[in-house]
């Protein structure tokens, strides 16, 4: 049988799919993560391209393919990107739904996300909140409250100091019972005997001022994510070098945690939440104690994951600058409910 | 010297300083992490209470004492937890319950009250087999859980809620951490005295923690420090004729004083 996806470096075939859709390009790009390969080493060769596969090659870096079936609107999209590109035959474009979804107006990585997010790879899940009352003390702080996010979303939350941000995360987080309502992340009730085994689908992020000084490096705070899986050293090493890579912290390994800038033990925190394959993150004042090139740090980071692993995210602060350059969603809580 | 060594008070006495010294510092790392030291107060008032009910009922001082301050620790985490008080509180008015019923115990039964209150200097050198035996199994049994809970532990002691939102069942371990930390300080308090425990748990881990970068660090080096303060410490007391739970006193402290002279100028 003829690959669908045929990927060489020079003479040699490095890679090939026999997977239908875009699925071969996100089979590549996990190839391409595992090597050290150069994508610009690379030949691609696809039966069929739309606009879709085009800006996924583009993603990935590819810059030479040939395809068989070509769709007119891919050839902007790879001249746009110096893409070398030949073809057996072209078509106005291909019968694909996706096609027809990917419009102008969207970015390399706009599209990419909404890809991954369409091929079921992103890492997020969807949360939904049902009529939420929460109760601290005899104050009612959140009022029937409810909120839906889809997979790999992201949302702010601001709001005044004591409007209840704190209290929701809380909440979602399992800290907190609730008087009435119900909060599912994915097909999970929160506080029941099946979250209390997935609790750690959830990764929270909160302000970094960790009252103690008890000593711990960077990696071991890292290496927290992984505390209730049964691994060996090596690979919780391994897992650990990974994520703080993939965070930009791993030189800091072996640094006291406390010896960090807040900037530092957020990235070390993110590598907590990689590290416990959160679907859905929390973040709670992230930026309290950050200057300002910790905000940006923060910001690139984020920015980083929402367009890869893509995870649920979900973010309070009132921070109003740095939440303007975030550019997610935002909603305001203000007196118990969300606006 | 070494010839004292053949008799078997001795020669007992050496070997459970040498399992506590290596493994006890363990639990001090508890204690300073999880801000237990009122914990620490009441377990001595608990002691009191322990050695004055087995003065009066004839029981073994060391088993009832263990007992008392196993109950005490399990009835004050349990109301803490069930009434969200703090255990630095409960742990308050149980030391004032304790002491009370100690007297009372000394009061109603004519026990000398010198008699109870000597179980505080510690007696490293009375100690039966069976309470060696006891030590040395609570000594490896501390060793595996620190093991085997490592990387529980280390998220506890990192953050609780992150603990929490990481997986960990951090209620239970707390408990477990708080009944380990219980029968170790009743076990000290034997060996080398409740006035001079400090010494054998709490100063390993403080100088551990002065110059160590990790978790890990920390919990190496106290039990490396608590073995040396141990082993010298004893040594120390035969050869200068002291008693041996001033002798490990002696030899932490002064080591304590260095690092945290050291530590200061570096850091300054």
């Amino acid at each position: 049988m003829e690959h669908s996806l045929i990927v060489r470096r020079g003479e040699e075939i490095v890679f090939t799919s026999n997977e239908h859709w875009l699925h071969p390009l996100f089979e590549l790009e996990d190839y391409l993560k595992g090597k050290n390969i150069p994508p610009s080493e690379l030949f691609v060769r696809d039966k069929i391209a739309g606009k879709a596969a085009a800006c996924l090659m583009v993603r990935l870096g590819v810059t030479r393919c040939r395809v068989e079936l070509l769709s007119e609107r891919a050839i902007p999209v790879f001249r746009a990107h110096g893409v070398e590109f030949s073809y057996g035959e072209l078509v106005e474009h291909i019968q694909c739904r996706t096609e027809d979804l990917i419009t102008d107006a969207m970015s390399i990585d706009d599209a990419y996300l909404f890809l991954r997010k369409r091929a079921g790879r992103v890492q997020g899940l969807p949360v939904k909140i049902e009529n939420l009352t929460v109760d601290i003390g005899r104050k009612s702080i959140l009022e029937d409250l409810s909120l839906e996010l889809g997979r790999g979303e992201q949302l702010v939350i601001h709001g005044a100091n004591g409007t209840g941000k704190t209290t929701l995360l809380r909440t979602l987080l399992g800290f907190i019972q609730p008087v009435q309502g119900t909060i599912r992340i994915g097909d999970i009730n929160v506080g029941s005997n099946e979250w209390r085994q997935n609790r750690s689908l959830v990764g929270y992020v909160h302000q970094e001022n960790v009252k103690n000084t008890f000593p711990i490096s960077a990696e071991e705070v890292a290496a927290i994510g992984l505390s209730e899986r049964k691994l060996s050293s090596k690979e919780i090493a391994y897992r650990v070098e990974v994520a703080m890579r993939r965070t930009g912290c791993f030189h800091l390994a072996r640094q006291s945690y406390h010896s960090l800038s807040g900037g530092e033990k957020q990235r070390i925190s993110l590598a907590r939440c990689l590290c416990q394959n959160a679907r859905v993150l929390l973040f709670d004042e992230p930026t309290s104690f950050l200057d300002s090139s910790g905000k940006e740090d923060l910001l690139e980071l984020l920015n980083e994951l929402s367009s890869t692993e893509a995870p649920t995210m979900i973010l309070v602060s009132h921070e109003t600058a740095w939440l303007d350059q975030l550019n997610w969603p935002r909603k305001e809580l203000k007196g118990g409910r969300l606006c | 010297m070494l010839e004292m060594l053949s008799l078997a008070p001795i020669l007992k006495g050496l070997l459970v300083l040498t399992f506590a010294g290596f493994t006890f510092p363990v639990t001090g790392v508890y204690l300073l992490r999880m801000n237990l030291l009122p914990l620490r107060f009441m377990l001595m008032h608990g002691a009191i209470l322990g050695g004055a009910i087995a003065l009066a009922m004839q029981y073994n001082p060391f088993w009832t004492t263990m007992l008392v301050n196993l109950l005490m620790v399990l009835l004050m985490t349990k109301t803490s937890r069930s009434m969200q008080v703090d255990t630095g509180q409960i742990s308050m008015f149980m030391m004032v319950i304790s002491i009370s019923l100690a007297f009372i115990f000394i009061y109603k039964f004519n026990v000398p009250a010198q008699d109870t209150l000597s179980l505080l200097w510690g007696s490293l050198f009375a100690l039966s087999w069976h309470e060696v035996i006891g030590v040395l199994a609570f000594s490896g049994l501390l060793l595996a859980f620190q093991f085997r809970y490592r990387r529980k532990l280390r998220a506890v002691f990192f953050d609780r809620e992150i603990a929490f939102s990481s997986g960990v069942n951090e209620g239970r371990l707390y408990y477990a951490i708080i009944l380990l930390t219980a029968i170790t300080v009743a076990a000290a308090m034997k060996l080398i005295g409740a006035l001079l425990l400090d010494a054998l748990l709490l100063l390993p881990a403080l100088i551990a923690s002065l110059h160590a970068k990790s978790l890990r660090g920390v919990i190496i080096w106290s039990c490396l420090w608590g073995g040396i303060f141990s082993l010298s410490g004893f040594f120390l007391s035969l050869a200068i004729d002291i008693p041996a739970s001033s002798g490990v006193a002696l030899m932490a402290s002064v080591v304590f004083l260095i690092i945290y002279v050291n530590h200061k100028r570096f850091k300054s």
